[in-house]
């Protein structure tokens, strides 16, 4: 589903490898857990899946396409099978738990019956469904991020790529969004998760890959956190 | 698409209306450019009217001695008429000069009285040339002068209407030149303001933005609601610019000057309402889309 063929990336302004000729293939329906210190490139690589950056060197195929083909119009279309998470949620404070995910919706051009259809039930997956008229700021860390999952969700994503979502939470909803995660990818979604959290990876008990300075250093199937 | 507009349109007028100071201050910048190039527009056009105007009713009077005969006069008229910069020539009789007279003068009665009183017609005879170009009105002066049909000549009139000419001419370039010069002002002020206007639209929306383009929103739908804004402004500028530009016609001219009459120049601007809401609606568009491209191109980074 998605290949890294001899991807290397380099950031000229400060002159710093992110990524060394990475080799990796995903398949569809696996459960990967992407580990590695701070600056070791997790971020890097989830970033040139959704195409927001680009390789300086070296292929990434999504479908067996290559992104580098992608042209600037066919981006957007890309993103919308990818659902992405972050450390810092990235909700929008203005709009309630509703209107946060109706709004991908609404700026894809979905139709307003689809949207009052499909944003209860994906907010009922996530388990939000009684505080869809909270506004972020009354919602706690880990109800904040089930409702980025269920943004990341709302267009039926083949792959959800997760950047540190547990970073900013306790271990007890740490572990809610793993079982979250888990379900999803249950469900038949692809799921890369990047993470520095060892619980996370250990309950897991998927795939790990782990980075150093931009290198691969690891790639065990049924792995546990490994970095020191 | 229609969905896509909808949206974004409304998108538009949330981030109008969320920051009203600055909303007033763009559109206020708008209306001062527009309001004045539109004003440059009516008084060049106007004066310009009121001297095609004059134009046409200026002549070179050449009165011939009394004792002159008409076949005398229709030989200077063939002899004048040869000049090329020459209209047209017309010769007025002792007795069409009295009608004429009589006419421009039958409300006042003691013109009327005194001219009974006199007896006999005391108006000479008359060629009133008309030339292609105000210009050589004083070449055409000097030709008759030294003519050799200007023995039979008594006087020439012409030098009065020359000057005022002259001086129309001075204020029409005067007034379009100011005109340029603040409209261009104005106009350069209103880019700046409405581009910084959506350049902070775009900061206070970028996290919105940033998710947008997270969960694959188009380019297109991206950028849409910045343009409408740019739109809207230069829209409701045009709109409140056509209403202060009516509000000046019809009571501030009136105060300020009683040499040009309200009615020509209300006339002029209900017969050019069409052109004047065009101009007005295309340069507020023009201003406020522009500036908002401009922006977009260099601050929205999808």
């Amino acid at each position: 589903m998605i290949k890294f063929e001899n991807v290397s990336k380099i950031y000229e302004k400060d002159d710093c490898h992110a990524l060394e000729k990475i080799n990796l293939e995903i398949q569809p329906g696996e459960f990967v857990s992407i580990v590695g210190r701070s600056g070791a490139g997790k971020s890097s690589l989830l970033r040139m899946i959704y195409a927001e950056d680009k390789p300086t060197e070296g292929e990434i195929y999504f479908d067996e396409a290559p992104l580098s083909d992608l042209r600037k119009k066919e981006i957007p279309k890309h993103r919308r099978n990818i659902g992405v998470i972050f450390q810092e949620f990235k909700l929008l404070k203005r709009k309630t738990a509703f209107e946060n995910v109706s709004f991908a919706l609404e700026a894809c051009g979905e139709p307003e019956e689809e949207i009052q259809e499909d944003v209860p039930k994906i907010l009922e997956i996530v388990g939000l469904k009684d505080k869809m008229n909270d506004y972020p700021n009354e919602l706690s860390a880990g109800q904040q991020q089930k409702l980025a999952i269920a943004r990341a969700l709302i267009h039926k994503p083949a792959v959800i790529v997760a950047d540190e979502p547990t970073g900013n939470l306790d271990p007890e909803s740490s572990e809610d969004i793993l079982k979250l995660l888990l379900k999803i990818n249950k469900l038949g979604t692809t799921v890369i998760l990047a993470t520095h959290d060892k619980m996370i990876v250990d309950k897991a008990e998927k795939r790990v890959i782990c980075l150093e300075k931009g290198k691969l250093k690891c790639d065990d199937p049924k792995g546990k956190y490994n970095v020191k | 698409m229609f969905l896509t507009i909808n949206r974004t349109f409304k998108e538009a007028t949330k981030s109008i209306s969320r920051n009203i100071w600055l909303t007033l201050a763009t559109f206020l910048v708008i209306v001062l450019s527009l309001y004045f190039i539109s004003i440059v527009y009516v008084a060049t056009f106007s004066i310009k009217g009121v001297m095609n105007n004059i134009q046409d009713n200026l002549n070179v009077s050449v009165y011939f001695n009394s004792e002159t005969t008409e076949a005398e006069i229709m030989e200077a008229k063939d002899f004048f008429s040869k000049n090329g910069d020459v209209k047209s020539i017309d010769y007025v009789s002792k007795e069409d000069a009295l009608e004429d007279f009589k006419k421009y003068n039958a409300s006042d009665s003691d013109i009327m009285q005194s001219l009974e009183e006199i007896g006999e017609n005391p108006l000479w005879s008359y060629l009133s040339i008309k030339v292609h170009n105000v210009e050589k009105y004083s070449e055409i002066v000097q030709y008759i002068e030294n003519s050799p049909q200007k023995e039979k000549i008594s006087r020439i009139n012409y030098t009065k209407t020359k000057e005022a000419i002259n001086s129309l001419n001075g204020i029409v370039k005067m007034i379009e030149r100011i005109g340029i010069t603040l409209g261009s002002i104005f106009s350069l002020i209103a880019v700046i303001i409405t581009f910084n206007t959506i350049r902070l639209t775009i900061y206070a929306r970028k996290k919105e933005i940033e998710v947008m383009r997270l969960v694959g929103a188009s380019n297109f739908y991206i950028r849409l609601p910045f343009v409408f804004e740019g739109l809207l402004y230069g829209l409701a500028s045009a709109i409140t610019s056509m209403i202060l530009l009516f509000l000046t016609l019809r009571f501030l001219i009136p105060l300020v000057s009683k040499s040009i009459s309200v009615e020509n120049v209300m006339a002029f601007y209900l017969h050019n309402i069409w052109i004047l809401i065009g101009i007005q609606v295309g340069l507020g568009i023009i201003l406020g889309v522009c500036s908002s491209l401009i922006a977009i191109r260099k601050y929205l980074k999808i």
